[in-house]
């Protein structure tokens, strides 16, 4: 484990080499700086609080859209895997929405909601409920028929196969739409703070570009990165620790598969 | 002349933390041309490791093995390996013809001669008919048939056999293992076949090894085996060389407990 | 897709109801000048159709899309295997990788086009680089998901590591390599549009953000209406595409 952690803190660091003799003897440093003044800048903006301030906003226009995104998408999702009603009727135009990047949503909302934060969490909301829908249904509609059959069997009523078979095996499809989702949300908040705000991170970096702050700029790309990968991680933790109780399902299915 | 010459085999394996367990220490084994050679031992004794280090897949930690007395440098054609697990041995986006010519592909042989070559191997294991399908139409019998077809579509010198009917029900497993037997008749190969099944060993082998119990393994004793044929379970002979070994294993498995 | 008889039906009944809720919505809930009145959105394609810019923009957007995808699928192919077969490598470029992986090609198109103006090669880079770290991750998990054993039986029957790599390694990575080409393509439509809301002057996407520039409405639903429909369609082709050539390494895998 350490000697893979000394690689790849020395990769990093080779990275940052090469990019500051880059910047210094090949690139405009107007458009691409050193590393250097990157991280000057960064410290600047934390000091007198102006990153945190764009960082939160951002973070916060994420987190409640996220949560409605995902409540809303996962009880659409559930309720489109149990029934083929719903789901032969809500299907095919999700299949046509999904094509829709939020992206292409923004001037929409902004056009509805203007410069409010409802265009936001429209843009948000929309971003994040699409995968977790489509993962959800697929989550539900996965289940193995032999372990529906088996409840059954044990005498398990139709609610409590829900409840106990049904949704608990879904679980890792819903988790995987829930992390697709996030990529979705923090798209979606940038391009909307990009178009038609005044505060965040997407504001941020389009703002350097106006006012030409290569500095500002990175350290805006810097910070989504950053965030970028800690919630990634995060749910790849998350997935890890709920997926080992499934892998063993998956693994005893697999061996029951026709050799 | 031996075919196969194993001395003072030893290896060792050194976990990430340094520490280094002796698995196999010390192995002498000869085996001459055209045997049935088993190896027998319980789980966990080192068998696999063994074959792997004949195989050329490890490097031996000390000694030495001939074979027609050059050493052995990696893998190589001359050595094919049957794996248990034939779903991910063979190659599922290939027919079985495909398979089966890959060797005499890879070796460069023509068309024409690989056709010839295919066809006679897959007719020795009966799968003659089967040539176009794909390994996941096939159940577990017939996909052994093919990796048996495949290894030996290379002419190799020395056909090793990692529990090869460990994973199959009881009636393809018997089947099998009469036409192995069968097969080994007809083309005279050295087989180094590796079970914990004694009835297994007893059925097909002509010359037998038991394992201690790992760590540390060596060869606990080796017996020829010259049962009447048919070899027979219900054969007096054959159940006294059972309960023989049997009780050798036991003892070693009895053991290998009490040192734990 | 085998649908039963009333999955049929209900596949044309869903986007029947939903073009009269739609027809319904505009005007009552929503206001006409944010959702226009299908009828209106179908009269402006027709007028695009026959001036034939409707044309030009898919075909720019199109363009665009298949360079770079060509382009990401390209490098993040070469980069995957190259990660999936050395350990080292893995080691090396994983924290590079997830970190960049992690910023939108949104948020990169100001610097893009700082750096190479508003021009073509912008638009190629923005979207080669949202597919080049799906296929290197797909890739490279397709490679380690080779069996060892398979590799070992192919060095038995005497394939060399080129061989070996042509013969065992890449068709085993199939089924990862071609998911990341779906997901790639996926991702090179959004990449697309997103640069050509921003910095063009042609495209579906520019077609979209035409529409809040010169208040029509009517333009922004035409441009959903493609995204929705050719990326569909896109996607159904590649499905048969993979189904028709590469049917042999897809096998007894569930399906991408």
């Amino acid at each position: 484990m350490n000697r893979n952690h000394l690689i790849s803190s020395f990769s990093i660091f080779v990275f940052l080499v090469i990019w500051h003799l880059m910047s210094v003897n090949y690139f405009n440093p107007i458009l691409i700086p050193p590393p250097i003044k990157v991280a000057a800048k960064i410290f600047e903006m934390s000091e007198d609080g102006e990153l945190f301030f764009h960082v939160w906003a951002s973070l916060y226009r994420v987190i409640v859209g996220y949560f409605w995104g995902c409540v809303m998408g996962v009880a659409i999702g559930v309720a489109i895997g149990l029934s083929s009603l719903l789901n032969d009727y809500l299907d095919p135009p999700m299949q046509f929405v999904r094509n829709i990047t939020p992206v292409a949503i923004v001037p929409l909302a902004i056009h509805a909601f203007g410069l409010d934060e409802a265009s936001k969490y429209v843009v948000i909301i929309y971003g994040t409920i699409i995968p977790v829908i489509l993962n959800t249904a697929t989550g539900i509609i996965s289940v193995p028929k032999i372990r529906i059959q088996a409840a059954q069997c044990l005498g398990a009523s139709r609610f409590e196969i829900i409840k106990k078979v049904v949704l608990p095996s879904s679980w890792p499809f819903v988790l995987t739409g829930l992390r697709l989702a996030l990529g979705f949300a923090f798209m979606g908040v940038v391009a909307a703070e990009m178009i038609a705000a005044d505060t965040g991170v997407g504001f941020l970096i389009m703002q350097s570009r106006n006012m030409l702050l290569p500095e500002q700029m990175f350290t805006g790309l810097f910070m989504l990165g950053l965030i970028g990968m800690a919630t990634d991680r995060t749910f790849q933790f998350i997935i890890n620790k709920v997926m080992r109780r499934y892998m063993i399902l998956i693994m005893a299915e697999s061996g029951f598969k026709k050799t | 002349m031996s075919k196969l010459l194993l001395t003072n085999v030893t290896k060792n394996f050194s976990n990430s933390s340094g520490e280094v367990t002796c698995v196999l220490k010390g192995i002498d084994l000869e085996i001459s041309d055209g045997a049935f050679f088993t190896l027998l031992g319980a789980s966990g004794c080192g068998k696999s490791t063994l074959l792997n280090i004949v195989a050329g897949f490890e490097d031996v930690s000390g000694g030495e093995i001939l074979i027609d007395s050059h050493a052995i440098e990696g893998p190589g054609t001359d050595r094919t390996v049957i794996f248990q697990d034939v779903s991910n041995a063979l190659f599922p986006y290939m027919t079985v013809f495909e398979n089966v010519e890959f060797g005499p592909k890879m070796s460069g042989q023509r068309k024409s001669d690989r056709k010839i070559a295919v066809e006679k191997y897959l007719k020795l294991v009966s799968l003659e008919n089967d040539a176009d399908k794909f390994p996941f139409e096939l159940s577990g019998g017939m996909k052994q048939r093919v990796q048996i077809a495949r290894s030996l579509a290379n002419e190799p010198d020395i056909l090793l056999m990692d529990e090869p009917f460990g994973a199959l029900d009881a009636i393809t497993k018997k089947h099998l293992q009469m036409e192995l037997r069968k097969i080994w008749q007809e083309t005279g190969i050295t087989i180094f076949y590796i079970t914990h099944d004694i009835i297994e060993a007893l059925i097909l082998s002509t010359r037998l090894a038991v394992m201690t119990a790992g760590p540390e393994t060596v060869l606990r004793e080796i017996f020829d085996i010259d049962l009447a044929e048919p070899r027979s379970p219900a054969n007096p002979e054959f159940a006294a060389m059972y309960q023989k070994i049997e009780d050798l294993i036991d003892e070693e498995i009895k053991k290998r407990k009490l040192d734990e | 897709m085998t649908m039963t008889k009333s999955s049929k039906h209900r596949f044309i009944l869903s986007f029947l109801i939903i073009l009269v809720l739609w027809w319904l919505s505009s005007g009552t809930i929503f206001v006409e000048g944010i959702v226009p009145k299908p009828n209106d959105v179908a009269v402006l394609f027709a007028d695009l159709v026959a001036s034939g810019k409707l044309f030009s923009h898919i075909f720019v957007s199109f363009k665009r899309i298949f360079l770079g995808f060509l382009i990401g699928v390209l490098c993040g192919t070469s980069i995957g295997l190259l990660v999936g077969a050395y350990g080292v490598a893995r080691t090396i470029f994983t924290p590079i990788f997830e970190f960049f992986r992690n910023i939108p090609p949104v948020a990169l198109i100001p610097l893009v086009v700082s750096i190479f103006g508003i021009g073509e090669t912008g638009k190629y880079f923005i979207i080669a680089y949202a597919a080049t770290f799906v296929m290197i991750i797909n890739t490279a998990a397709g490679v380690t998901s080779t069996p060892a054993i398979r590799v070992r039986a192919a060095q038995c029957l005497g394939a060399n590591s080129l061989q070996i790599v042509r013969w065992v390694v890449i068709p085993s990575a199939w089924p990862y390599i071609l998911t990341g080409l779906r997901l790639a393509l996926s991702f090179s439509f959004m990449g697309v549009v997103a640069a050509e809301m921003l910095a063009a002057d042609e495209g579906i996407g520019f077609l979209i953000m035409q529409s809040t520039n010169i208040l029509r409405p009517e333009d922004m639903f035409v441009g959903f209406v493609l995204l929705g429909t050719f990326g569909f369609l896109t996607d159904q082709l590649f499905k048969l595409a993979v189904g028709k050539m590469l049917r042999r390494y897809m096998l007894g895998v569930e399906n991408i």
